[in-house]
């Protein structure tokens, strides 16, 4: 009785933990912040922080599709750069804003898309394979078609995703907002998001209840791609400027928010709003330490053992929750 | 300044590392809060710039001074995070070296909007609204680097250019001086532009790559001291040190020695800490809305083994 009780409450804490856990962190970060630079609680510079976060959640959100499948896209900063040079090409050339978003849209989930064939259809032993081909395609191809030029003054139109507003509010922060509301009800509420949490489970058992994981997983890295170019088209109109060294390294940001965000990284699990939270932790120590006029240098130090320090909390829950099962056997 | 520094953002780390913790704000004071935003520290030129912005700050008891960066030059949009949240503090003044001319345009309108005055250092912008800018003629620098390279080679043979960032200013300034005058000379072939970003260990790959492509190559010149250390190596590694004339541009205290010692022809000198110094007594004036000058030119001169000495002082 008394280790059944003594279980009820691991599971209990655990259970928080998992899922309040990266949220908490965030909010004690805020205070701290808040306590140390009069200037961090302010409603303009909370925007700046998501305003700085957009471009890294809108990978991230990518990025936490493919890490559910127990995959990973080392892809999506190239990507992102090669859109960016895009879209700026397009709009130089004459393209109506529009014209050019599409396009660059399109480019990015059909590079993403090509991640996933490659994957699967040329059975290549990891998904690090394929995306860290795409990696240097994408970046080579960015420099080439520029001359390794950035591609700047864009335009007005062009340039809303970015650096326009609506009612005072940011619209990349609508956008991020958007797409969250929307990754959140396609992976708890459809089939194909639960498809997508299957396969990272168990892949074979997901392809012996009939899932087809060929065409989920194309699906899963064409939607990363496509995330990119999202993200793309956000940070050349911020940026006015498509620049081919763009999201150099951003790979690696998005998938530390993703990990920070409580996903695991061998599949099977990882929430939108985890996700977020990662993002928004990694966003507010950089503008934290930024308003504490602290070095970037260190900010990298801090982000590093944030990193590991989430991932070893998560570790510390799961052995916790493994015991308790134990002690009720 | 550099101890409080130093302890508040040991404050800071140790506050984001337990993820809580109590400190008392900042200290309200009248201080002016004067910014300085490089495009990275990772290297002596930088280096140099900063400590000579800093002895600018010490030298006013009311100027409250810091100095940011990115990690690395490529990080155009950490750049402009920095610069927005210096932006949201309401800083007296910026002094910034844009690591992408056109993407820091916005972020400065909005510094304009705040009534924050920003002084450009080293790298000009296509801004009108700056209140200085702060740094060197560098196509008069790429001209003088052409010329030399010129005598040194009898205007005769295969000419070649490791570059930083396309695109940017200084680099593109540098380039176009030196092809200017190389263009004159009817012996000389100029083969290739090479992009390095001002890394050291890119400046070294593409070096090796244009030894293998010109087994005859006389010259190259490199548009920053980063990329020619990186090109020194790679020369000395194949046995062509002083076969081949290699330019710098910068006049680091690595570089200068190397000139000395005969591992590097020559190199284009820039008063880094003379810029960083004026760059900031500038932002001060602009902050106390005195008359600032709206070009300062620091001056550049050639180094070479002669002269070295006077550079290493």
């Amino acid at each position: 009785m008394k280790t059944a009780d003594r279980g009820f409450w691991a599971r209990g804490v655990s259970e928080a933990l998992r899922r309040f856990g990266p949220l908490a962190a965030l909010l004690l970060m805020g205070l701290a912040l808040s306590l140390l630079s009069e200037h961090f609680l302010t409603f303009d510079n909370l925007l700046n922080v998501f305003r700085q976060s957009a471009v890294n959640t809108l990978l991230a959100l990518g990025q936490l599709l493919v890490i559910i499948t127990a995959g990973i896209d080392l892809s999506v900063g190239s990507i992102l750069g090669l859109c960016c040079v895009l879209a700026a090409l397009l709009v130089k050339a004459g393209a109506p804003p529009g014209l050019a978003i599409a396009a660059a849209l399109a480019a990015g989930a059909g590079l993403g898309t090509i991640n996933g064939l490659l994957f699967t259809k040329l059975r290549l032993p990891h998904p690090f394979i394929p995306t860290l081909g795409m990696m240097n395609v994408a970046r080579g191809l960015a420099l080439v078609i520029t001359g390794g030029f950035p591609v700047s003054e864009l335009g007005g139109g062009f340039r809303y995703w970015g650096a326009g507003a609506v009612a005072g509010i940011p619209a990349p922060v609508i956008v991020v907002v958007c797409f969250c509301v929307l990754f959140h009800v396609f992976l708890t509420r459809t089939t194909l998001g639960r498809d997508i949490y299957a396969i990272g489970g168990n892949r074979q058992a997901a392809l012996l209840s009939g899932i087809p994981v060929d065409r989920r997983l194309a699906l899963v890295y064409g939607l990363s791609g496509f995330m990119s170019a999202a993200g793309a088209v956000v940070l050349a109109g911020r940026m006015n400027s498509g620049f081919p060294l763009a999201g150099v390294g951003a790979e690696l940001d998005s998938i530390a928010a993703v990990i920070i965000g409580g996903a695991s990284f061998f599949g099977g699990s990882g929430t939108v709003l985890g996700t977020l939270v990662g993002a928004l932790i990694m966003g507010v120590l950089r503008n934290g330490l930024n308003l504490l006029n602290v070095s970037a240098y260190w900010q990298t130090v801090v982000i590093g053992v944030v990193i590991v320090a989430a991932v070893w909390v998560d570790v510390l829950r799961q052995r916790a929750t493994e015991k308790s099962r134990a002690a009720r056997r | 300044m550099g101890f409080r520094n130093r302890r508040c953002e040991a404050v800071a780390l140790a506050a984001a590392l337990v993820l809580a913790g109590g400190c008392s704000r900042v200290e309200q004071t009248k201080k002016l809060e004067i910014v300085l935003v490089v495009k990275a520290l990772d290297s002596e030129f930088w280096q140099r710039l900063k400590s000579g912005a800093e002895a600018a700050a010490r030298a006013d008891p009311g100027v409250k001074f810091a100095v940011l960066a990115p990690e690395r030059e490529i990080n155009i949009d950490q750049q402009v995070a920095i610069l927005e949240d210096q932006v949201l503090k309401k800083v007296s003044a910026l002094a910034v070296a844009p690591a992408g001319v056109a993407e820091v345009v916005p972020v400065l309108e909005k510094a304009k909007a705040a009534g924050i005055p920003v002084v450009i250092v080293d790298t000009d912008v296509p801004w009108p609204s700056r209140v200085s800018f702060v740094g060197i003629d560098n196509r008069l620098g790429g001209r003088l680097a052409g010329e030399y390279v010129l005598r040194a080679i009898g205007g005769q043979g295969k000419v070649a250019v490791i570059r930083g960032v396309m695109g940017v200013a200084t680099q593109d300034d540098r380039l176009a001086g030196f092809r200017e005058v190389i263009a004159q000379a009817p012996g000389v072939q100029y083969v290739a532009a090479q992009p390095a970003n001002s890394e050291r260990a890119l400046g070294m790959s593409v070096m090796e790559n244009l030894l293998t492509l010109h087994r005859d190559l006389r010259a190259v010149f490199a548009t920053n001291d980063q990329m020619a250390l990186g090109a020194m190596e790679a020369i000395a590694a194949r046995n062509l040190t002083g076969k081949i004339v290699l330019v710098g541009f910068d006049a680091t205290r690595e570089a200068v020695r190397a000139v000395q010692a005969g591992r590097m022809s020559a190199v284009m000198a820039q008063y880094a800490e003379a810029i960083g110094r004026r760059a900031i007594e500038e932002a001060i004036k602009a902050a106390r809305a005195q008359p600032v000058e709206k070009r300062v030119d620091i001056g550049t001169a050639l180094v070479t083994k002669e002269n070295a000495g006077e550079f290493l002082r």
